[in-house]
């Protein structure tokens, strides 16, 4: 809070002040009072103004400059409520009142999204729970009667319904995941039978290199992170799939590459964020810019680290980095 | 005949689940009613069990952890439940695997026999005719020759073995193969049979091989 500041927002009442003062002057005037008792009045009373105004303002100061120093520091402003202490004034204690009213009704509205919210995961997630069910039906029927027909539009049936199922997860504030040594070798091999099929309808093949390795993560959100991977190679033509790990003594590296139409440069800083479909988007018609930007989330959620590299026409690889913590070793003991 | 005891309510999953496990050569066992399962659990005296989570009135995973007291019966835990915190408590109560649906037929099948075959306790020879079939050494003996089979062979081999006398289609094949981490294609696979027919003329056994046309093999 700066002085001049102060003394212009108090300009009115000075103006009243002098105006008293130069009232006070005639009437003293006007009762032939000695010159020297009107300028000791005087000076006692601008005197006493300037101390009366200046522990205003040092009173004042004192509180503001605080609270204007704590909302700099706060990373999260709305908890500033929280820092400050009820003042000794009047317009600072009816200031507190108010911004404790308002970040208790604020609090309230938050909790009452974040029930609402977590009605519609649980929903989500019990919605896909059921329609799991028929799905599964379906496909038994389809094997017991030998009709492969069908097998492969409830593959793309099963696929978006992971897709709903994982977004709603990698939105949520919980923690509904747990990380554990999970081998890369057994995940990428189970995804891999998953899309068998289609692998070898499209002549797609499968190369594995260094996959021995136990990673610190969960191995069903690994699962889809593969999946989306995957199914984004087969969608943009790719006639290889490469899928090699590297081991350091604090993280491992996953890149799975593949040969596919690649992405073009412009793009590339984009590929993770919502509904981004880029090029690849106008060009290949399945494209929903969703699978890369889940991947990217539970990866965040999950602590792992992801970037891709591609030289469009030649390849697209995507890199995941899992951490190693002191952790690994103890749950292997 | 192996009985398989199939704890699933719903009902269209639980048909067809006992059509395939018919279809395998396995004996299903329905549980169609929900109120004293624990005891269903106990009498049925299967070989293996199926066993959902979210069943009516009772929970799976607590039906296994008191049926675990027991008994030993290999248990599969099939379940729309796809959180890694599932799996690991299922598995802590003692399931033998977990699986989610919708599941592969195939696969399910192969995790089938691998638990059963666990449970069996089957020792590291086995014996197909005269021949010693030994998983570990990766190798065929017949009247003290020897041949070597690759892992592929070895997966091809096995697969047939534990479904001698029946239809093996390709596509069962190939699953098992990918499943053991073998991304092979067609031909490979096509190669790895012929040379696995090669191996068993090498010991005397040209026709144990046999093709069904658009059926699949037999290991007769």
């Amino acid at each position: 809070m700066k002085l001049t500041d102060y003394l212009k927002d108090r300009l009115t009442a000075y103006l009243i002040y002098g105006t008293s003062w130069v009232l006070v002057l005639i009437f003293m005037a006007a009762f032939r009072i000695s010159f020297q008792a009107i300028i000791i009045v005087s000076l006692i009373l601008l005197l006493a103004i300037i101390f009366a105004e200046l522990w205003g303002y040092f009173r004042k100061k004192g509180y503001y400059d605080k609270l204007l120093h704590c909302l700099d520091e706060l990373d999260k402003k709305y908890l500033l409520s929280e820092m400050t202490d009820n003042p000794d004034f009047l317009d600072g204690r009816i200031l507190y009142e108010v911004m404790q009213e308002t970040n208790k009704s604020m609090c309230e509205h938050i909790a009452e999204y974040r029930r609402e919210n977590k009605e519609f995961r649980e929903y989500i997630e019990l919605w896909v729970h059921e329609i799991k069910l028929p799905v599964a039906s379906v496909q038994l029927m389809c094997h017991n009667d030998n009709n492969a027909k069908y097998s492969e539009q409830l593959k793309r049936i099963d696929d978006y319904i992971e897709n709903v199922l994982y977004y709603a997860r990698s939105g949520n504030a919980e923690k509904d995941y747990i990380i554990k040594p999970v081998s890369l070798k057994r995940t990428f091999a189970d995804i891999a039978v998953k899309n068998r099929e289609e692998l070898q309808e499209r002549n797609i093949t499968l190369q594995t290199d260094n996959l021995d390795i136990d990673v610190m993560t969960d191995g069903k959100w690994l699962g889809f992170i593969l999946g989306q991977l995957m199914g984004n190679s087969m969608k943009y033509e790719a006639s290889e799939i490469s899928v090699t790990a590297e081991d350091f003594p604090d993280k491992t590296i996953l890149h799975f590459r593949d040969n596919g139409c690649g992405i073009p440069e412009s793009d590339l800083p984009y590929i993770f964020d919502k509904t981004f479909t880029g090029e690849n988007g106008r060009t290949h018609k399945k494209s929903t810019g969703m699978g890369l930007h889940i991947v990217k989330k539970l990866c965040d959620k999950l602590g792992h680290g992801v970037a891709a590299k591609s030289i469009q026409g030649e390849y697209t690889e995507i890199i995941i980095t899992f951490g190693k913590h002191d952790l690994h070793e103890v749950t292997k003991l | 005949m192996k009985k398989i005891m199939i704890i699933e309510d719903e009902t269209a999953l639980r048909d067809e689940l006992s059509v395939l496990l018919q279809n395998s050569g396995y004996e299903p066992i329905a549980v169609t009613d929900y109120d004293n399962v624990s005891e269903q659990m106990k009498a049925a005296e299967a070989d293996l069990i199926l066993l959902d989570i979210n069943l009516p009135n009772v929970n799976g995973e607590t039906l296994l952890q008191d049926f675990r007291k027991q008994s030993d019966t290999p248990v599969i835990m099939l379940t729309s439940r796809t959180t890694e915190i599932d799996e690991v408590l299922s598995m802590s109560y003692g399931a033998d695997d977990y699986i989610t649906k919708p599941y592969n037929p195939t696969i399910l099948l192969l995790r089938i026999s691998a638990v059963l075959k666990r449970s069996a306790k089957v020792g590291a020879v086995q014996k197909f005719h005269d021949v010693e079939v030994s998983t570990v050494k990766g190798s065929l003996t017949r009247n003290g020759s020897e041949q070597i089979l690759t892992k592929n062979e070895m997966i091809i081999f096995q697969l047939l073995l534990d479904r001698q006398d029946e239809i093996v289609t390709r596509d069962e094949l190939m699953t098992a193969l990918w499943d053991n981490d073998e991304f092979v294609n067609d031909n490979a696979l096509s190669v790895n049979i012929s040379r696995l027919r090669g191996k068993l003329t090498e010991l005397g056994l040209p026709e144990a091989i046999e093709t069904r046309k658009k059926q699949g093999y037999v290991l007769k």
